[in-house]
């Protein structure tokens, strides 16, 4: 284990490397967001099915549209997807964790029972069955992933609390009169920090791929392009060898969760797990 | 011991239907999905009667809970066949290609985690590297490539399908593209979860011990091996619904007429009791995986049997 000074570890040069990586899809999908990059090949239709070249630098799917856009704005929904649910996902899953383990107690009980329940749930199933039952779209991908799949983080911050609740620091502030609030702000999220921001990166990780899932079977952003999507139109493609469309959807949906998943291991306890 | 753990598997399987009902019933109206669009208020109250959705909602989810725990699942609104009997359908195919691919995986990421474990440099390096990349990879795209790549550039598999009749031999041969890319799709975080739980234990002081009074290496690695089954256990257990549910993606692509299809079939027509099953004897599944891990773990790890007594 590495030694922890500040608070953050150090990341090393994967690690930059990938945040890199991670600063640069950010801004080619805010930017997809802008229509900076959209003069010159948005909406303008080609023929269908070009292969790569200067006319269009990723080719042009079925309908003739530019893949170097679609690919673009596929970033735009695994970005907001996958932050929007990790954001929501550690948010509840830390701010209950929290709750239960520094209350003790039922409510304790009652949430870990949840937890116990929610985890036994399988994903695919919660998820698909949420996003297909409500009108399937961006936010509720989000709110699916954030509202389910919560139990992990709940489970390590709980952990903590708790370890805290019987820690002498904590014992002596509560005897001194402590609020619950002092004692989460001052003693328990300083103690959390590095947890988190772990959490947070491999949540999104985890909210990248099961966007992708989605959108495969329908149940992510309609009216946007996504990678997900994009695989499903272009599978059947492949087969009569116009294989530029899957590739187009896959090296950035795999580069962009490689990124994040080398840049959570750095930040981690220096074992990487699966 | 074993009867508290068995109630409280129990409990939690009560409350993970009870959860299930509860969210079906706020999200999805039986009655509208039967009578579609454009119903008028007066055949919405009446079908919605006839069944039963007018009762207090205490009623029907204890009703429900009730019949769910002794596996009375209802029956599927779209087919008319007890939800009991398509699952029990579905569950074949997808052990047939599930349990292959799930043992395949798990023994070669258990080797590559010793291997990786031990070696420490390169060997361990590139092991990591290609486990983060498979693991990087979505199961879509390693479903759709593999496919590709084996089936139609190779031709060394079937392409997809599933044969209908009960003859074995054709089967050998749709199985195992499936079988392969399930395995492919479990091995990246098996093998860096294997590798994290061998590190963690070769580390242990013990080990140094061993090493100093002379113990032969092949000895040690058996021992640590021995001294790990608790954590792998955990690892394989918690692996149990996916040897159930298989991957949707896998069925979806290779026309597997397996539970992941079931289940992606039943979402698109909302056949509700069809998924309110699937999710129950999945959850079931995990439980009981969950359970047993409990139970095993002491028996295998003598040091957690101590802590019990300890406590």
């Amino acid at each position: 284990m590495r030694q922890v000074d500040g608070w953050l570890r150090p990341l090393g040069v994967a690690g930059w490397v990938a945040l890199v990586g991670l600063v640069v899809f950010v801004v080619l999908a805010v930017g997809a967001a802008l229509g900076l990059w959209a003069a010159g090949f948005e909406g303008a239709v080609a023929r269908e099915h070009l292969s790569p070249g200067p006319a269009a630098w990723l080719g042009t799917d079925a309908l003739g549209r530019d893949l170097l856009a679609r690919t673009l704005q596929g970033a735009r929904v695994s970005l907001v997807v996958g932050g929007g649910a990790a954001l929501g996902l550690v948010t509840i899953g830390a701010a209950l964790g929290a709750f239960a383990g520094l209350r003790g107690g039922w409510i304790d009980r009652l949430l870990a029972g949840l937890c116990d329940a929610l985890a036994a749930i399988p994903p695919v199933v919660t998820l698909l069955g949420a996003a297909l039952l409500l009108r399937p779209g961006l936010a509720t991908a989000i709110a699916a992933i954030a509202l389910t799949q919560w139990h992990g983080v709940f489970r390590s911050v709980r952990a903590e609390a708790l370890r805290m609740r019987s820690a002498d620091h904590d014992r002596a502030a509560r005897a001194m009169g402590a609020g619950t609030w002092h004692r989460v702000r001052w003693h328990l999220l300083p103690r959390l920090r590095p947890l988190l921001v772990t959490s947070l990166v491999l949540c999104f990780v985890y909210a990248v791929k099961v966007e992708a899932l989605l959108a495969y079977f329908g149940a992510s952003a309609q009216s946007l392009p996504s990678w997900g999507r994009l695989l499903a139109e272009t599978g059947s493609e492949l087969a009569r060898g116009i294989w530029w469309p899957t590739l187009a959807a896959s090296v950035p949906l795999a580069s962009l969760v490689l990124c994040a998943q080398v840049l959570a291991d750095r930040l981690g306890d220096g074992e990487p797990r699966g | 011991m074993w009867l508290r753990r068995l109630l409280v598997a129990a409990a939690t399987l009560a409350l993970v239907s009870a959860l299930v009902f509860l969210v079906v019933d706020a999200l999805a109206d039986r009655a509208a999905l039967d009578l579609g669009r454009g119903a008028s208020p007066e055949a919405l109250a009446a079908r919605r009667h006839l069944l039963g959705l007018d009762r207090p909602i205490g009623t029907r989810l204890f009703e429900h809970v009730a019949s769910a725990m002794s596996f009375e699942l209802g029956e599927s609104a779209r087919l008319g066949v007890p939800v009991r009997v398509l699952i029990w359908r579905a569950a074949l195919p997808t052990l047939a290609y599930a349990l292959p691919g799930f043992l395949l995986a798990t023994l070669v990421s258990l080797l590559g985690g010793v291997v990786a474990a031990r070696r420490r440099g390169l060997v361990d390096r590139v092991l990591l590297a290609v486990a983060t990349l498979l693991m990087s990879c979505s199961s879509v795209i390693v479903v759709v490539l593999g496919q590709y790549l084996l089936a139609h550039r190779m031709r060394w598999f079937p392409v997809l399908g599933w044969p209908l009749t009960g003859d074995p031999r054709p089967l050998l041969g749709f199985v195992l593209l499936p079988a392969l890319l399930w395995a492919l799709i479990q091995l990246g975080p098996d093998l860096r979860h294997y590798r994290a739980i061998f590190v963690r234990e070769l580390a242990a002081p013990h080990v140094e011990g061993m090493r100093a009074r002379g113990l032969a290496e092949r000895r040690v690695v058996l021992r640590v091996l021995r001294g790990a089954a608790a954590p792998v256990l955990a690892r394989v257990s918690a692996r149990l619904p996916q040897l159930v549910l298989g991957s949707v993606v896998v069925e979806h692509v290779f026309n597997v007429p397996g539970l992941g299809a079931l289940l992606v079939a039943a979402v698109r027509d909302a056949d509700l009791a069809v998924v309110q099953g699937v999710a129950f004897c999945l959850a079931a599944a995990t439980i009981a995986g969950q359970a047993l891990c409990d139970l095993l773990v002491p028996v295998l790890d003598p040091r957690t049997r101590a802590r019990e007594a300890g406590r």
